[in-house]
């Protein structure tokens, strides 16, 4: 079976605007989430969130180029570019142009284009700006991806709400196993902190008012996040001969439904997931050594969550350590399991494993060990990134050190 | 006649749990009367909505409490509504 490897990482959130920052502030455990300044926060119950900040599109793109771009596609480009720096890749050399796929998750698309086209339509003249389409469909970032670099394989959007990331890093580690492509430009972007969302989430009444605390006695649920992560991923063989500095292996991925309910998280759905993740990766559960839980803080995921590990891993599930980077950059819905796999690369390279930060008192419902507050040394030889999104829909990544 | 606040109350869990209002008392709990958590969402929603009141986001805990707890949560929100908020002091 070809091997799947990670040679490139970039990554924009309310933690820094690169991936090394990123890193460093979730092994810190310092939280990004402050007040709210996207949405005013007078109409909001919760005007707290984790917000891209002191970022200028101008320092990134053109007029004319931003003129086509919403936010979330250029959260996309931004990483995206960090990423294939770092991989050192040339698309122009060797028909790789053609041999490269771009696949990206996202689970709202352009949401602020699609709130001002909104307030123009209902609020002003009815007159709606002509590129509001080309901006607001799902699939942009990864054609605007795809536009950067001249690739031409297959690119498409992946949704999957909360685990869009995750589905499509998934989905882009099967098309290099299976030879359709050699590399691919995969992850997640969001740019979520409008007026219409925030409101919506706040009716749904699972929003922390204070801030994020995942696991811990006194979460009151989550608060929103935005950004993205884009990886590049690369056949084993082709990464070895070009001599390319390899991040991780992308061992394997496990997806499941739960089949169940719209909202309520399934413990049998989770460790389906991580199950057949582990499986994909020919993975022992003994050789787990981290868990970057989805940990979203609401009242069901955390219990759920831990209960899924436990089940698959038994007592071993106790010598893992589980944590939730969510505390610091929140929830980017569909950028979050990516900007998650940041965190679970950075714990295998540096042998240090990000805290839950936030963290007051243990609950008795959540029983592992989630490494409060302070990040610890620790051996990971292999760690699992979990992602479980609303309608039931699971993706878990597994990665391992390289050679 | 105006009808009570238990009784609106009472005929919006009925409509949107979709069960006989017959069963309901206020020492059952939304749980016991088969109501789901979406279906407790909506049901605060619609409650809002009709009163025009806004009720606070965990207390009491929709998904556990009982119909009576649910009901003290409208009532305290009606009677806030209903009182003026103290204007306060204009700049000098």
């Amino acid at each position: 079976m070809r091997r799947v490897v990670i040679t490139g990482m970039g990554a924009i959130s309310a933690l820094g605007h690169d991936a090394p920052s990123c890193w460093r502030e979730m092994l810190a455990g310092r939280s990004a989430i402050g007040p709210i300044q996207a949405v005013a926060a007078e109409v909001l119950r919760a005007p707290i969130a984790a917000e891209v900040r002191g970022y200028d599109p101008l320092a990134h793109f053109d007029d004319k180029r931003l003129a086509l771009l919403d936010r979330v596609s250029q959260f996309a480009l931004v990483s995206a570019r960090e990423a294939v720096r770092q991989s050192g890749l040339d698309f122009e050399t060797d028909g790789l142009r053609d041999r490269t796929a771009v696949i990206v998750g996202t689970a709202v698309g352009g949401e602020t284009s699609n709130a001002e086209a909104s307030r123009r339509l209902y609020g002003e003249n009815g007159r709606v700006h002509p590129f509001t389409i080309v901006r607001v469909m799902a699939n942009a970032p990864a054609c605007q991806l795809s536009i950067e670099y001249g690739v031409t394989g297959p690119a498409f959007a992946v949704v999957s709400a909360c685990a869009s990331s995750n589905h499509a890093l998934a989905q882009a580690l099967q098309m290099i196993r299976g030879g359709s492509v050699d590399v691919a430009l995969s992850g997640g972007a969001e740019a979520c902190i409008t007026l219409g969302l925030t409101k919506a989430w706040e009716a749904m009444r699972v929003l922390a008012e204070d801030t994020c605390r995942p696991f811990c006695l006194q979460r009151r649920g989550l608060v929103l996040g935005e950004g993205a992560a884009i990886f590049v991923l690369e056949e084993y063989e082709h990464a070895r001969r070009r001599g390319a500095t390899i991040l991780a292996e992308f061992a394997g991925a496990g997806m499941s439904s739960d089949a169940s309910d719209i909202v309520l998280p399934s413990q049998a759905g989770a460790a389906n997931a991580i199950r057949r993740a582990l499986a994909d990766a020919r993975l022992a559960p003994e050789s787990i050594g981290y868990i970057n839980a989805h940990g979203t803080a609401t009242p069901l995921n955390d219990p759920t969550e831990s209960r899924a590990i436990r089940e698959v891993f038994g007592a071993h599930a106790d010598t893992i350590a589980v944590s939730s980077t969510k505390a610091v950059h929140g929830h980017a819905l569909g950028a979050a399991g990516a900007l998650e796999l940041i965190a679970a690369i950075g714990a295998l390279n540096e042998q240090a494993v990000p805290p839950t930060a936030n963290f007051i008192d243990p609950d008795p419902q959540c029983d592992l060990d989630y490494v409060p507050n302070i990040a610890r040394e620790r051996r990971v030889d292999a760690a699992l990134s979990n992602s479980f999104a609303f309608g039931g829909l699971n993706a878990v990544l597994a990665i391992r050190r390289a050679e | 006649m105006t009808q009570t606040v238990e009784q609106q109350v009472f005929e919006i869990v009925a409509r949107l749990g979709g069960i006989d209002i017959a069963t309901i008392t206020p020492e059952s709990t939304l749980k016991d009367l088969g109501v789901d958590s979406l279906e407790a969402i909506e049901i605060i929603f619609d409650i809002e909505e009709h009163f025009g009141v806004t009720l606070p986001d965990r207390d009491p805990d929709f998904d556990n409490g009982s119909v009576q707890g649910l009901l003290n949560a409208v009532r305290q929100a009606i009677d806030a509504a209903a009182t003026p908020k103290a204007s306060a002091p204009s700049a000098a």
